[in-house]
């Protein structure tokens, strides 16, 4: 029984995991391995489609404002959590490590890794409802609350 | 007291034929009624590992199984370091489809998070033959076959053309086989059934591609024809729906086959909430043996949403427009011509 527990826990992970099998595309044919980067900026918009969530943020270069394309996965599976591209509030600052793309006069790059500024996942956290975090809930965790302009989108 | 006796019985009575009362689970022309949202996602893998002997695992260990999924999906969504570097120079070291540069976030996924339970059991694989669970072996003509295929794909640079792209990147077809529906383990494991008395629709999620099946039609469609998903015949074999499908065009191909697959699915409604769907596939050009499967769609409560898929499609041109970034850096023959 314990073998039987582990290989399918290895076969299921490998799966779950959604590495090692079929996609949309290739990420390696898209991004540039060699072109890491770490972008911390303002959402300023979100592209709700398919195949892929691109989500543009606003960050700052040598005291000049520079806009990033960061790509995710699909929206649906966010919707049907009650996740909509309302959810994360325009002017919501964000922390995003991945890679550039191959073509780098583009200025995009995978979101192998979205958080908030105190590193919660983007879509995982209640900041993201757009409430504000007043330290009422215990739960709520972090200390730097999104920013988030007046009206939104 | 015998009036209250009757009573209580009277009272019984009734709620055994409410109980009792079937629920209504076929169309006006008598046929089981299919139609509906389904969802196919499992954690039940398509091939069962080798070190495993049995399909049917034990409640306990299907109930560990998927306190582990949930463990493991519960750590991927923890807090990242907030002041973390940008990753490694070289890549990250991911393999297959994040292609050593990590994809994306385990929140976009919904690969689901159950072992199939297929009429009581629940299953360690999806192929319950043969019956070690797996894929029979490729001839030799389908290795030869791959070999060729990889072969022309560097001869002509995969790169060079939007057409030398996969289909799914092409947003043309699900990345997901749609014959039979295996899922993909990734997302949008969800399908709509609806049905007439002369034809079934199924409409996947992945990519909204929908697959027409013509009843009662007693031959597929001239050789040459080949629509996108194959040509799928069907017919009632008592209350079970029988889908014939031939006709693969060679671009679609499912675990290699070539374009003699040829896929029989069995979909039996066993309860309200719940179709047995079983599959078998034959291609003896590609396989040594056939083989079939089992999985249960499970009634959704909820839609089925959009997959405008070319709406934002922006890594095909990416992908192109790097390989392009690539050449001018290497100096490659498109940059000196």
């Amino acid at each position: 029984m314990r073998n039987t527990f582990f290989a399918l826990l290895v076969a299921a992970g490998l799966i779950v995991a959604g590495r090692t099998v079929l996609a949309h595309h290739a990420f390696g044919a898209e991004f540039d391995p060699n072109a890491p980067i770490r972008l911390q900026g303002k959402v300023v918009r979100l592209e709700w489609v398919n195949p892929h969530t691109w989500i543009h943020i606003e960050v700052q270069k040598d005291g000049k404002p520079e806009t990033w394309m960061v790509e995710g996965g699909t929206p649906n599976t966010l919707l049907r959590r009650g996740i909509t591209k309302q959810t994360v509030a325009i002017g919501t600052e964000v922390v995003v490590d991945g890679y550039q793309t191959k073509d780098h006069s583009l200025k995009r790059a995978n979101g192998r890794d979205i958080t908030f500024t105190d590193g919660r996942k983007l879509f995982m956290g209640s900041s993201g409802t757009g409430a504000p975090r007043d330290g009422a809930d215990p739960t709520e965790g972090g200390t730097k609350p999104p920013v988030k302009k007046p009206g939104g989108r | 007291m015998r009036k209250l006796i009757a009573l209580a019985f009277a009272a019984l009575a009734a709620t055994t034929v409410v109980a009792q009362k079937p629920l209504s689970l076929r169309t006006p022309d008598g046929k089981p009624d299919l139609q509906g949202i389904w969802s196919n996602s499992t954690i039940t893998p398509l091939e069962r590992p080798q070190n495993v002997t049995s399909l049917v695992l034990s409640e306990a260990e299907a109930a560990r199984m998927e306190r582990a999924t949930l463990e493991r999906r519960e750590r991927l969504n923890e807090p990242s370091d907030p002041d973390r570097p940008a990753p490694p120079k070289g890549g990250d070291g991911s393999t297959g489809a994040a292609g050593n540069v990590g994809g994306y976030n385990n929140f976009w996924l919904d690969p689901g998070d159950r072992v199939a339970v297929v009429d009581g059991q629940r299953r360690s694989s999806l192929i319950i033959d043969p019956p070690n669970g797996r894929i029979p072996a490729l001839t030799d003509e389908a290795r030869a076959r791959q070999g060729a295929r990889l072969k022309l794909m560097a001869g002509r640079g995969q790169y060079d053309h939007p057409e030398f792209r996969p289909l799914a990147e092409r947003c043309l077809l699900s990345f997901g086989p749609t014959t039979p529906l295996v899922p993909n383990y990734f997302y949008n494991n969800n399908l709509q059934i609806v049905q007439t008395p002369d034809h079934v629709m199924i409409l996947m999620e992945m990519v909204h591609d929908a697959r027409i099946v013509r009843l009662n039609a007693t031959t597929h469609l001239p050789r040459h024809m080949r629509p996108w998903m194959g040509d799928s015949i069907g017919r009632w074999e008592g209350d079970t729906l029988v889908v014939d499908t031939t006709n693969f065009p060679p671009q679609q191909n499912f675990r290699g086959s070539s374009e003699n697959l040829h896929v029989v699915e069995r979909f039996r409604r066993v309860d309200a909430k719940t179709i047995n769907y079983r599959f078998t596939v034959d291609d003896p050009s590609t396989f040594t043996a056939p083989f079939s499967g089992e999985i249960p769609f499970r009634a959704m409560d909820e839609l089925i949403y959009e997959y405008a898929c070319h709406e934002g499609n922006y890594a095909l041109s990416n992908v192109l427009s790097g390989a392009r970034n690539e050449e001018k850096r290497l100096g490659t023959k498109q940059e000196k011509q």
